[in-house]
Order: C-alpha cells, then sequence, then structure tokens
C-alpha cells in the first residue's frame, strides 16, 4: 500500500486549498507513476490548444492530450502555483507537496555571501565529475531540512529519474549516449546538409525518452518522470502563436508516445500518468515584453551608487567572461559610489537575484554596517577636525552599543549552534574513514549513494564552520571596537566590516532611510557638537524611488511606462503566530495583508505605511477603491458570495480557500496567497531530520532565514528584470493569472473520467 | 570566397562524397505540420500574387508589391499601375486545382539582371570596391534565367565545388595576379548572388499565403524559402525535400526570434545611454529595422554605469560627447512628438510634448546575436570604412600573399580567435550576414511608401555609399528590369513558349527519377556535374507522361502521409481522422498499381505493415491488409517502360480503380 499512500500525500499535498477535493484521492489500481514535467507550460495556452480541432486532420490541435486526459482522464482547470510563479519555488513545493523552502532561482547568505544556485547544472555535473557533490543545491538543501522529494518513497533502483532542478546524481550513460549522438554520423550528415544539426537538448529529451520508455517496459520501475525545459525556454524567446504551437505539438507527441509505451507495459492498467508545470507564461502575440535594468537603477545616483551583486552577468552574450560556466557572482559596480569606489568585488552592498523575470528578490547590506563603515572611512582621514572626529567616534560607539545586545545574542546562539556541529563533524568524519577503508567501487556503488552525500554534507559543514566563524569574528571584532577619538583610525576595515557580506537583515525603517554615503559636506555637527545625524548622511528611501520610475523608450502603447508594479515585505510580527505583509506600489496606494493563527486571511488598504526608528509602524487606513496594490477591489472576476459588498467581504478574515474561490480568475489570481507563501517567516517550515540535536535543528532554520532577501519587487504587466539575456517572449515570476495558472492533469490507473474545474492550488 | 569558408567547403566536400558513397546520403525526413491555420497573414495588403497560366496544365504565380512602383513609374502589366511584380514562381499544377500534385518548380528573381561584361571585369579587379553606373540595362534582351531551379537543388552545390576545387588547384598555385584578380572575381560573384538570394527570401517572407490556388501555400513559400537560404550554405542542396519545408518554417520563427531579441537590445540600450528608440516600418514590415535618435537640449544623463561596451556594442560613437550633436550645429534635428505616456509618435504626429530629435542610426534587427548598425548619420563613410578594411584583408591574406589553410594554419586560428572575442565584445563580424541585411534594407527603401521623404532619402543616399561589390546595380534600375522582365516571362507562359519547354524539361527528369534509389540519383547528379550540363536523364515525350506524374505525385504525397504517422509511432486515429488514413491508404494501393518500382513498393508496404501495427482501428487495419496483400501480389501484372517510367496491366488499372 505504499503506492496509495504515495499518490494519496503527492494528490493531497499538490491540494493544500483544494475546494472540491475528489471523494478518494487514493487509487487502489495505481501501482506505478509516471510524471511529465513541463516547464513553464501555461495552462490557459494548453487548454485552449486541446479544446480547438485543426481542420486540417478533424481533431483537436493537440489530439493527444485531449485523447489522454480531456476524454480519458481529469483536467485540473484552475490549478496554480503557490507563491511566486518561479522554476526553483515552484519545483521544490510540486516536489515535496511542502511549503516552498526555496523562495527564489538563486539565494544568498546574508552573513557569508554562499550563493545557492539552484538552476545552474554546470558546477553541479563537474563537482559530481569530482565526487564533491552527489545531488543538485535544492535537493541539497532539502535533505538539509529533512524534507523528502516525492522520489524518495520508492527504493532508487525502482526509479528513473530524468534531468532536473531537484534531481539526485547523474547518470553519466545519459550523457555519453547524449555525445555519441551528438557526433555520430547520423547527425553529421544532416549537420553538414543543413547546418542545422539537432541541439545539444534535443538529442538530450530524445536519449532521456528512449531511457523513459525502456524503463516503462520493466516491470521493476515504478516511479518515472520525464523533465522538460523546451516550453518554457521558447515562451521567453517569443510569443509567436505558430512556434509555440508547434512546441506544443512537439509536446503532445511524446505525450503519446509516453502513453502508449504505458499502454504496451506490463503494468498499463497500473500506471497513472500525470503531467504537471511549474508555472505560467504571459505571452501575448504581438507584445514584446521589455526589460527594466535594477542595477542601472542601483547603480545611479539617484539609487544609492550602489555595487551591485548577480549571479549572473548582465548582457552575458558580449562578454568573454560570460562565457564561464560556473560562474557563480557578477558585479554590476558603480562608477559614481559615494564611499565604496573600487571596492565592488569586496562590498557589493545590494545583492539582486534577477532570474525571476517578473519579480526580483533584493537584499540590502545592513544600513549600520554602511553608517559604521563610512564612520571608519571618515576616522581614518588624518585632516578631520578634532570636534568632528569626537563627534563621529561617539557616535559610531553608540551605532555599536544599540546592536551590542542583538549581536551578542545573535553571536552567542550561532557559536552554539557551530559548536553542536563539531561533535557531529567528527562523528561524520569517523564514518567516512571507516567507509574508505572499503574499496572505492564497493563505497560508492549504493544505490542511494549515501557515501557520498555523507561526504558532501561533512564538507559543506567544514566550510559553513569556517564561514561563520569568519563572520562570528568579525561582529566580535565590532563589539569589542573602541573609537579613538582623538586620532586617525589606523585599522583595517575589512577587520572589522566583513567583505561580501550583508550582515543581519534591514528593518523597514532602514530601507526607507537607506544610507548611501556621506552627506554631501561629509559630517556635519548640529549645535550641540554632536554628530548631525539627519546631515551627515545621504539617504534613499527606496519605496518611492521604485514607485517614480518611468522608462524614457517605451514604444509599445499597450505597456505601462512605469515598469514597477509594486514592492513587498514582511513587516515586524506583532505575535508570534500572526503575521503581516505590506505592499507598496505609491505612498497613497498601499495594501497590508494580515495572516492569523488559524491560517485565515484579510486585507486592509493604508497609505503612508512608515517604520520610525523605534520599530512603531504607523500607517493611514483608507477605504478600498481602485487602483491598490493587485487590483482586486475593480477586478470584474472577483468573485465573493452574493449580497456581499466588496469593500466589506475584502477587509474580512477568510480562509485561504475562500480567498482562492474568489479571486482566482482575477488579473492576479491567487497573488493574496502567494504574497503569504513567499513572505512568511521561513523556519517553521523546516522540520528537520529525524532524531536531529535541536541546537543543528536552529542551525538549519537560522541558515534559511539568512537567504530571506530584504524586499521583493513586482514588475507591471509584460516588463520584467533581466539583464542577463532578453526575454522578449513571454515571462514570469509574479502573481499574474497568466503566469501563475499552471497544468495538471491525470490519467490511467482508475482516474475519474472528467473535467474538474476544481479550484486547486499547490 | 574567404579561404576559412573555402576549407570548409573542402572538408565537408570530402564528408559527404564519402559519405554519399557509403550510401548514407539520406537527409532525416521530418513530419512537417501545416502550420497555415495560425499563420499570420503579414503584409497581405501591400503584397499580393497574381496567377498566370502557363499552357493549360501550370501556372506563373507572380509576387507584387501594391503601389510601390509610383516612384519609378511602372505598370506591370494586368497587374494594377504602380505596382511591381517581385517574384515569379513555376507552379505546376497539371492541369487541375487539387494541391495534392503540385509542384513549386522555378523561381525567378525579377529585379535580377545578369551584370554586363563590363562589370564583370570590374569585379575582378583586387582592391576595387565602387559600383559605377546604375547597373544593366539589357533586362530587356534577356530571357530571364531563373534563380533557383527546385527540381534540381543539387547542381549548384556540385557547380560550386567545382569552382572551388579549380580555383584551389588552378588558379591559387598560378602567379599572384592571377589568384588575386580569381579570388576577387568568384568573391564579388558569391555576395552578388547571396544579395540577390537575400533579396528573394526577404520579398517571400512578406508575401501572404493561401490554400485556395490564389497564391502559394505556406508549405510552399517554406520550401521555397528554405531552399533559398539552403543555396547559401555550400552543401544545402543535399537536402532533402520534407526537410527543407521544416527548415523554411524553422527558419522564420528563427528569424523572428532573433529579431525581437535585438529590438529588446537595442530598446535597452537606448534606455541605458539617454537615446530614443524608433521601430522603422519599411515597406510595410515594422520588425526588421530601428533607429536611435538623440534627444537634443536634454541633459547627459548621470547613469553609474560604464557605458563603454555600450557604445561599443551600438558601434557609435558616445553622441554626448559629439560638440555637433551637443552644439545643436553641424546635424539638423527633426520635431518630433511624445505622447503622454512619453512614447515616441511617428513623425509627421503631434503629441503633449515635442522636442528636437537627431538622427543616430539606422539598425537592422535580422543580424544574428546583435542589431547591425546599417547607416550612420553622422560618420557616412563609417560602415563603408569597415566593409572596405575586411574585404581588403581577406584580399591581401588569401589573394595577394596567399596565405593558405594548410601552411599557414596559425594565422587563420589567430584571425578565428580575433573574430570570437570581437564578436563576444558586440563587433558584427560575419560579413555574410552582414550583407545580408544591407540587402534586405536597400530593396525595402526602393519599394517603401510610408516612411517620411525626408528621412527614406537620408537613410538611402547613405545606404548607397555602404556598396561595395562592382557588381551590384542600383535599386531604381532593378525595379525598372522587374517590369520588363515579368512582361518577358509572360510572353514565354505562352503554350509553345520557353516556360512551357522549362515545365516539360522538368516533368521529363521527374519521371525517370521515380522510384530510383539513391545512389542512382546521386550517380545521374554527379554525371551531369561532370559533364558540365550536358547529360540528362530524361523519360521520352508520351501523351501519358502528364497521367503519370499525376500517379507519381500522388503516391508519393500520400506515402509521405503515411510516413509521417508511421514515423510517429502512436495511433494514427488519434492525431487524424481515421477517413483521412483510410483514403491514403486506398491511394497508396490504388497507385502503386500503376507502379512497378520494387523500393517504392517496399517502402509502401513497410509503411502499411506498420501503420496497421501501431492503429487500434478494425477499420483500418483491414485496410492496411488488403493493401498490403494487393501489393505483395505478382508484380509481372505491371509492365515497365523500356526509356523509364512505368505503366499497369490493364487488369490491375481496372482492379485498383474499383
Amino acid at each position: 500500500m505504499r503506492f496509495l499512500r504515495i499518490i494519496a500525500a503527492a494528490v493531497v499535498c499538490f491540494a493544500v486549498a483544494c475546494a472540491q477535493q475528489p471523494s478518494n484521492p487514493q487509487l487502489p489500481g495505481a501501482k506505478r507513476l509516471v510524471i511529465l514535467k513541463v516547464d513553464g507550460l501555461n495552462a490557459d495556452l494548453l487548454y485552449s490548444n486541446m479544446r480547438q480541432i485543426d481542420a486540417a486532420t478533424g481533431k483537436p490541435r493537440l489530439p493527444w492530450f485531449a485523447h489522454i486526459f480531456g476524454d480519458g482522464g481529469t483536467v485540473f482547470e484552475n490549478f496554480y502555483t503557490r507563491g511566486i510563479s518561479l522554476s526553483a519555488p515552484s519545483w521544490c513545493m510540486l516536489d515535496t507537496g511542502h511549503h516552498t523552502l526555496i523562495r527564489g532561482n538563486v539565494e544568498w547568505d546574508r552573513y557569508t555571501g554562499y550563493v545557492y544556485d539552484y538552476l545552474n547544472f554546470f558546477p553541479f555535473y563537474l563537482d559530481y565529475a569530482r565526487s564533491r557533490e552527489i545531488d543538485m543545491p535544492g535537493v541539497q538543501v532539502l535533505d538539509r531540512a529533512g524534507i523528502p522529494l516525492l522520489i524518495d518513497s520508492f527504493p532508487p533502483d525502482q526509479t528513473y529519474q530524468s534531468f532536473q532542478l531537484y534531481q539526485r546524481g547523474v547518470r553519466w550513460s545519459t550523457l555519453k549516449n547524449v555525445l555519441e549522438r551528438r557526433f555520430s554520423a547520423r547527425v553529421l550528415v544532416p549537420m553538414l546538409e543543413s547546418g542545422s544539426a539537432p541541439s545539444l537538448d534535443e538529442l538530450w529529451a530524445r536519449q532521456t525518452e528512449k531511457e523513459l520508455l525502456a524503463g516503462l517496459a520493466n516491470s521493476r520501475i515504478l516511479y518515472l518522470d520525464f523533465f522538460t525545459g523546451d516550453i518554457d525556454h521558447a515562451g521567453h524567446a517569443t510569443s509567436n502563436a505558430a512556434e509555440l504551437l508547434e512546441k506544443l505539438r512537439n509536446l503532445d507527441a511524446l505525450a503519446g508516445r509516453i502513453w502508449t509505451a504505458i499502454q504496451s507495459s506490463p503494468l498499463a492498467s497500473q500506471t497513472l500518468f500525470v503531467v504537471v508545470s511549474d508555472h505560467g507564461m504571459n505571452n501575448v502575440p504581438g507584445i514584446h515584453n521589455q526589460g527594466f535594468n535594477l542595477p542601472d537603477l542601483f547603480n545611479s545616483t539617484e539609487g544609492g551608487a550602489q555595487h551591485v551583486l548577480l549571479n549572473r552577468h548582465e548582457l552575458s552574450d558580449y562578454k568573454v567572461r560570460a562565457l564561464d560556466p560556473l560562474v557563480k557572482r557578477a558585479y554590476a559596480p558603480s562608477t559614481l559610489s559615494f564611499y565604496l569606489s573600487g571596492q565592488s568585488k569586496q562590498y557589493p552592498t545590494v545583492w539582486i537575484d534577477l532570474d525571476g523575470n517578473e519579480r526580483a528578490s533584493v537584499s540590502f547590506r545592513n544600513n549600520d554596517l554602511n553608517k559604521i563603515h563610512i564612520l571608519l572611512l571618515q576616522l581614518a582621514n588624518p585632516d578631520l577636525k578634532p570636534e568632528i572626529r569626537s563627534a563621529a567616534a561617539a557616535y559610531l560607539m553608540a551605532t555599536i552599543d544599540k546592536h551590542r545586545s542583538q549581536w551578542n545574542t545573535a553571536s552567542a546562539e550561532l557559536s552554539e549552534e557551530l559548536h553542536a556541529l563539531e561533535p557531529a563533524i567528527a562523528q561524520r568524519k569517523t564514518i567516512l574513514e571507516n567507509q574508505t577503508k572499503q574499496p572505492r567501487e564497493e563505497r560508492e556503488s549504493g544505490q542511494n549513494k549515501t557515501f557520498l552525500r555523507q561526504a558532501q554534507q561533512l564538507t559543506d559543514w567544514q566550510r559553513e564552520r569556517d564561514t561563520y566563524t569568519s563572520y562570528l569574528a568579525h561582529v566580535r571584532a565590532l563589539l569589542a571596537f573602541h573609537p579613538d577619538p582623538y586620532r586617525p583610525f589606523s585599522g583595517k576595515i575589512s577587520d572589522l566590516i566583513p567583505e561580501m557580506s550583508l550582515g543581519d537583515p534591514n528593518t523597514l525603517y532602514d530601507l526607507q532611510n537607506y544610507i548611501v554615503g556621506p552627506g554631501a559636506s561629509g559630517i556635519v555637527l548640529d549645535s550641540a557638537g554632536r554628530l548631525d545625524e539627519e546631515r551627515s548622511f545621504r539617504r534613499v528611501n527606496y519605496f518611492p524611488l521604485f514607485a517614480v520610475q518611468r522608462v524614457r523608450n517605451n514604444p509599445q502603447p499597450a505597456l505601462s511606462p512605469k515598469p514597477i508594479d509594486f514592492t513587498a515585505l514582511r513587516l515586524p510580527a506583532a505575535g508570534t503566530a500572526d503575521q503581516s505583509y505590506w505592499l507598496y506600489a505609491t505612498d497613497d496606494d498601499q495594501l497590508i495583508i494580515r495572516t492569523d493563527a488559524s491560517g485565515n486571511i484579510s486585507a486592509q488598504p493604508v497609505s503612508h505605511l512608515i517604520q520610525d526608528a523605534d520599530g512603531r509602524i504607523q500607517f493611514t487606513p483608507q477605504p478600498w477603491r481602485a487602483g491598490l496594490p493587485l487590483h482586486l477591489f475593480e477586478d470584474p472576476e472577483l468573485k465573493i458570495p452574493e449580497n456581499a459588498d466588496r469593500a466589506t467581504w475584502l477587509s474580512a478574515p477568510h480562509s485561504e480557500r475562500e480567498w482562492l474561490q474568489a479571486t482566482h480568475l482575477c488579473a492576479y489570481s491567487n497573488g493574496i496567497i502567494g504574497i503569504t507563501e513567499e513572505l512568511s517567516p521561513i523556519a517553521r517550515y523546516v522540520p528537520g531530520t529525524p532524531g536531529m540535536n535541536p541546537l543543528l535543528l536552529r542551525y538549519e532554520r537560522r541558515r534559511r532565514e539568512l537567504v530571506q532577501p530584504d524586499l521583493e519587487i513586482f514588475a507591471a504587466d509584460h516588463w520584467n528584470f533581466n539583464v542577463r539575456n532578453f526575454n522578449p517572449g513571454g515571462n514570469h515570476g509574479g502573481f499574474f493569472r497568466i503566469s501563475t495558472h499552471s497544468v495538471w492533469m491525470l490519467a490511467g490507473a482508475g482516474v475519474p473520467t472528467q473535467a474538474s474545474r476544481n479550484h486547486t492550488t499547490v | 570566397m574567404p579561404e576559412s569558408a573555402f576549407m570548409r567547403v573542402i572538408f565537408r566536400l570530402l564528408l559527404i562524397f564519402g559519405i554519399i558513397a557509403c550510401g548514407f546520403s539520406q537527409a532525416a525526413d521530418g513530419t512537417v505540420q501545416p502550420l497555415s491555420q495560425v499563420a499570420v497573414q503579414k503584409n497581405q495588403f501591400m503584397y499580393y500574387w497574381k496567377a498566370d497560366p502557363v499552357g493549360q496544365t501550370a501556372q506563373m504565380v507572380t509576387l507584387f508589391c501594391r503601389n510601390c512602383g509610383a516612384a519609378t513609374d511602372t505598370n506591370a502589366g494586368s497587374a494594377a499601375p504602380g505596382d511591381i511584380p517581385l517574384i515569379a514562381v513555376l507552379r505546376d499544377t497539371l492541369g487541375d486545382e487539387d494541391p495534392e500534385n503540385d509542384r513549386v518548380l522555378d523561381v525567378w528573381l525579377l529585379n535580377y539582371a545578369n551584370p554586363g561584361i563590363g562589370k564583370k571585369l570590374l569585379s575582378a579587379v583586387p582592391f576595387f570596391y565602387w559600383h559605377p553606373g546604375s547597373g544593366s540595362k539589357s533586362a530587356a534582351a534577356d530571357y530571364p534565367k531563373p534563380l533557383f531551379d527546385l527540381t534540381a537543388p543539387q547542381h549548384p552545390v556540385l557547380t560550386e565545388a567545382g569552382r572551388t576545387l579549380v580555383q584551389w588547384t588552378a588558379f591559387d598555385p598560378m602567379m599572384m595576379p592571377v589568384r588575386a584578380t580569381s579570388r576577387m572575381y568568384r568573391a564579388n560573384a558569391l555576395d552578388d548572388e547571396r544579395l540577390h538570394l537575400e533579396t528573394a527570401i526577404s520579398y517571400l517572407r512578406n508575401a501572404p499565403v493561401a490554400d485556395d490556388g490564389s497564391a502559394l501555400t505556406q508549405t510552399e513559400v517554406d520550401t521555397i524559402v528554405a531552399r533559398l537560404e539552403l543555396r547559401k550554405k555550400l552543401l544545402g542542396g543535399l537536402v532533402s525535400e520534407k526537410q527543407a519545408a521544416k527548415i523554411g518554417a524553422d527558419s522564420a520563427f528563427q528569424e523572428e526570434r532573433i529579431c525581437s531579441r535585438n529590438w529588446e537590445i537595442l530598446r535597452q540600450c537606448a534606455e541605458k545611454t539617454g537615446l530614443i528608440f524608433e521601430q522603422l516600418k519599411v515597406a510595410g514590415d515594422d520588425g526588421e529595422y530601428a533607429m536611435l535618435w538623440f534627444p537634443a537640449g536634454n541633459p547627459v544623463p548621470a547613469g553609474g554605469t560604464d557605458l563603454k561596451p555600450i557604445w561599443k556594442l551600438l558601434n557609435i560613437r558616445d553622441p554626448w560627447a559629439d560638440a555637433r550633436l551637443t552644439s545643436k550645429v553641424g546635424l539638423v534635428p527633426y520635431a518630433r512628438s511624445f505622447d503622454s505616456g512619453g512614447s515616441l509618435l511617428p513623425l509627421g504626429e503631434h503629441g503633449a510634448r515635442e522636442q528636437p530629435l537627431i538622427p543616430l542610426g539606422v539598425y537592422s534587427l535580422t543580424y544574428p546575436k546583435l542589431p547591425l548598425l546599417l547607416v550612420d548619420f553622422r560618420d557616412q563613410i563609417h560602415i563603408r570604412r569597415h566593409e572596405m578594411t575586411q574585404r581588403s584583408i581577406n584580399e591581401i591574406t588569401a589573394g595577394v600573399i596567399g596565405i593558405s589553410h594548410f601552411t599557414n594554419w596559425y594565422y587563420y586560428v589567430a584571425a578565428d580567435l580575433y573574430d570570437f572575442v570581437s564578436g563576444r565584445h558586440g563587433a558584427a563580424m560575419d560579413q555574410a550576414e552582414r550583407l545580408d541585411a544591407y540587402s534586405r534594407l536597400r530593396v525595402a527603401l526602393v519599394l517603401d511608401q510610408q516612411m517620411d521623404a525626408g528621412l527614406r532619402k537620408a537613410i538611402r543616399t547613405r545606404l548607397d555609399g555602404v556598396s561595395v561589390n562592382p557588381l551590384e546595380a542600383a535599386p531604381a534600375r532593378e525595379m525598372q528590369n522587374a517590369q520588363i522582365r515579368y512582361e518577358h516571362l509572360e510572353e514565354e507562359s505562352r503554350a509553345e513558349g520557353r516556360l512551357a519547354v522549362l515545365l516539360d524539361q522538368q516533368r521529363r527528369a521527374e519521371i525517370a527519377a521515380f522510384g530510383r534509389s539513391r545512389a542512382r540519383l546521386d550517380l545521374d547528379v554527379l554525371l551531369r556535374a561532370g559533364t558540365f550540363g550536358l547529360y540528362h536523364d530524361r523519360a521520352p515525350r508520351a501523351a501519358d507522361n502528364l497521367k503519370k506524374l499525376d500517379t507519381y505525385r500522388r503516391l508519393e504525397y500520400h506515402l509521405n502521409f503515411l510516413d509521417a504517422l508511421a514515423e510517429a509511432g502512436t495511433q494514427p486515429e488519434v492525431g487524424y481522422d481515421s477517413g483521412r488514413i483510410r483514403a491514403a491508404v486506398e491511394q497508396v494501393s490504388a497507385s502503386m498499381a500503376q507502379v512497378n518500382s520494387p523500393a517504392v513498393r517496399a517502402h509502401a508496404i513497410a509503411t502499411l505493415e506498420k501503420i496497421k501495427s501501431i492503429s487500434q482501428s478494425s477499420d483500418l487495419q483491414a485496410d492496411c491488409s488488403h493493401a498490403i496483400a494487393l501489393l505483395t501480389q505478382s508484380p509481372g501484372k505491371v509492365r515497365t517502360m523500356p526509356n523509364g517510367g512505368v505503366v499497369a496491366d490493364a487488369a490491375v488499372a481496372a482492379q485498383s480503380g474499383k
């Protein structure tokens, strides 16, 4: 009955907020699971083509999807990404049935600058070949958090996993066969004849399909999946309806071949065939999606002249260094930096995950670290006037003192956790040493490759111990630092301010008063002879800055000249269970979304929300009206109970299911739920492994908290933040319905034959 | 031809000949799904097709540009005054309206005239980069030869290979003047041919399509475009028919991708640098060109990012540091308007805000990887200088010095490395693709009637300066020639005209080739090349040739359809209506009774067996079984004609016609 449990778990997890749950998600006839995972497949595009009849064939345009799922299975017409519509977070949920633990395509550790690059396969392949890594980075994160993948429910020898984001191991035989196909005479002939040899991706897909079909013929294999990114790649590149249809037809033919193989396999009647996609794509024929360059904004004077850290090179096609497939950090230095000129590689102060197309996550260096850095530079100036030096030293000391308690606590806790890590490291070393006495082939031949996983985790632990210890050393140095009010500072700033580190997260106050350099006149004293904080530092309030952005070149009237839709962040929690999320479009157009202990969600329109230096939040409540973030009030597709007043209903707490039913057809579909998923405190979603040392569990939770950004920026419709390449086709990443509307279809093994209209979310 | 290309030619030739000899020359035959259902009818108001009969059994289908000849005062026969004929295609319909047995045979680029002897001589002069005169006036005396014979795409491959071998073995070892002039002539001739191939492709990409016989179908256009594209590649002529149609469709998709990506690159670069981006609509196409304007009077943008790489990518000097722009002297600004949202309005429209803009450059968006600067308004010889420099380097190294890939390989490694690095930094290093982009804008400007006349003239004047090929004619002269050549073709399309002769030859060659093995077909091609075109294998003239062709083509059509289903390997009746499949099986069965080719018969049986095995329809399976049974009957009931072709035994024919 293990399989039934898995299917039930998968179905239930996929449908956390299912409005009309199938009466019995268990499928007594199911023994084998085959999943076709399609990255970026828009449900609207797929379903409309499944319904349309092709005059040339007399059949639906996508005959196999219509035949397998439309006529003989179940199509979930309203299935949405929960959280942002981005590959790494979405597949994380789909592959685990768990709240998302990965919230971007790349994540940065604020303390150490460690990069979690979930999309880059090359370093993984290389490290796998060198026996340094065994799983993709996303899988490593999930393993450390104690969250299993769906495939883990099957013994390794009963699975066939294709190449994908959450991949365990590499099958070199696949790669070898692909390369053989690439350079075989059969491929060389058409290449020579037409110059259009099949791409590596095509060959890879063919080889994977071949292996999958062979696996279907083997009754021992009970889990098989096929991951394809073709639709996503094509959707980003073009909105040409004919080309997208061509890609869908290829996918349809693939589904037909898999279904045909299933039907002729030994477990035909016991095989469940699933097609699922992680997000949609906002392709609209005739519209080019336009990019807005956030690094340029942060590099500019108005944006704070900050050095920016990215995970990929900008305009990567026009740089030789962008050919480096192992790149994890790319720098976008500002030529106008106010205090860090020439130090972009040591002190990038803004870190961005731009790989989210319609959304970017931004992490800023801790505001007070900026302040301390600027003051240290001033204090190092031998020409500083004595009274200014004295005031600056006092102010610096006060700034450190302000954090003293928090830093002491945090460093003590982290030290405690690292201390707890030591025995684990020692124990792991012993285990591995014992295993290394076995012949190499023997210890690496285990089907789940436990040895390599343990070795990799040991390496990670040691690296983390060293880097966190280094960070703590800086914090302790700062705590011990007493600036000399009489003599120039002669120490090394890098001993006090860690390089490639952001420090603690910023508060809302910090982001509304972000220090980007010394004031125009340098350090200025007030009438009392103290440092005048207001005039001594140059500040940026990022929220209105984002709101006023307009582009000079907007050739398409269908697009707004305003590329940024809104900014979102989590407000400080009032209680342990209640959370508040702030959506900022302009000073006048803001929304607070609240969740309570029972999971109910409510929304409140506000304006002019600010946090003061003491942490108090102030705002002006306002009535519901058009123009607020997510545009729910004016959306004609908002489905609330009859006779209910829109404003009253929207302000009242409702369950997720009620919100989903009311909003899923709206322009932002389940965005209100998505915000609560994407920005919620993440530590509670780290369950840890069974029997885990509580200190190590706290450590794991801390590590996840440390990769959370300060804020998320969402692009206006048909705008995106991709600066690496260009996505003139479609984009995704935000909450637009077209971007979140995903595909989920089931057939075989007794799945009822019906087109379901359930309102489902991952 | 550059040395590097030459070496690729030789290598590929050797390899492909080896492969052909081993019998591996079949191309991967992909299935082509018709996309006409979703094909966007582009520019259907600007371009249209006109079909003229050729005898009783074929058509000359001509693409016209509506009202594009107003300036040149042309009148294309029965077409509307001012319309210019651009492309003519000979379509063999066999006298019926059923597209199943249609074939497109030849393509004429009507504005192309063979250069005169004077131009040819000049084109052989090393370092001569001008084109004197407007071009040939001899179009009236010429019989317009087709630009491309679609029935024999392999022929140019072998001709070209032969010329290359002659260059390599005969001219290159001779003294420098011979080597340099012969190489110069070949390079210019190849460029001239490429220029006109690209012109034809450009016209066809804008052509409307229809399935009702009034125009070419999408598949026909895709096939022709692919053949012309493949003509640019050394071994492209060896690609199979089915593969060609797929390549044509894919190349259209690819071009749209490139255009939209370049569009966005240029827009973002304009945004970064404080310039104004404008998409240009030239000759009805609004996706291939864009302009950058300098906003006169604006303050220098305070960015914070290093703009040097961007200027390199845009291939222009920093306009903010150009005194002629900032001081408002020397360059004439255009009065332009912006709407309330800040978007630039078309020239002549008035909006919420006005600002003088100075044109900086015109870019082609079709060049792979980056927007290609075609016109630099501030530096008229900028582009020409670049073209001349690159050509000079090629001539000096390959023609004058005689650097060879064999003995001086390190030079070419270094040169390729340099090109690669330069390309990665945003330089357009592909000379052939640059020529394509130039070629397109050149003819588009002649046809355009929508752009502001002053701006068009400014662009055209500067673009004319880019031409470095003595063989090139002035576009306006070419358009005049187009009209004359169209009239010639109309005249030749009478029953006993030269088109009818050409048609008859191609039909008889098709009959003779039907059912032959690939090895035999390859041998025919080699024999034809080896005898400099004297060898022909054609069926004799016969009264029933049309009937035979009809049978062969229909058989091929239905067999291709069934092959596609069989190759898919899945239940055919899911993807296609069963009636359509059963009809195809019946057609194959009936047609095979009149064909005695063992290869085709074996092919048909294998296909039907496969269809039978993958189908779950008992009716279809029964049809396949019946057809297979008929096909496996003694072939003695079919007689082979002594001079090629086949004829059915009367009894079998009667049976198949039941």
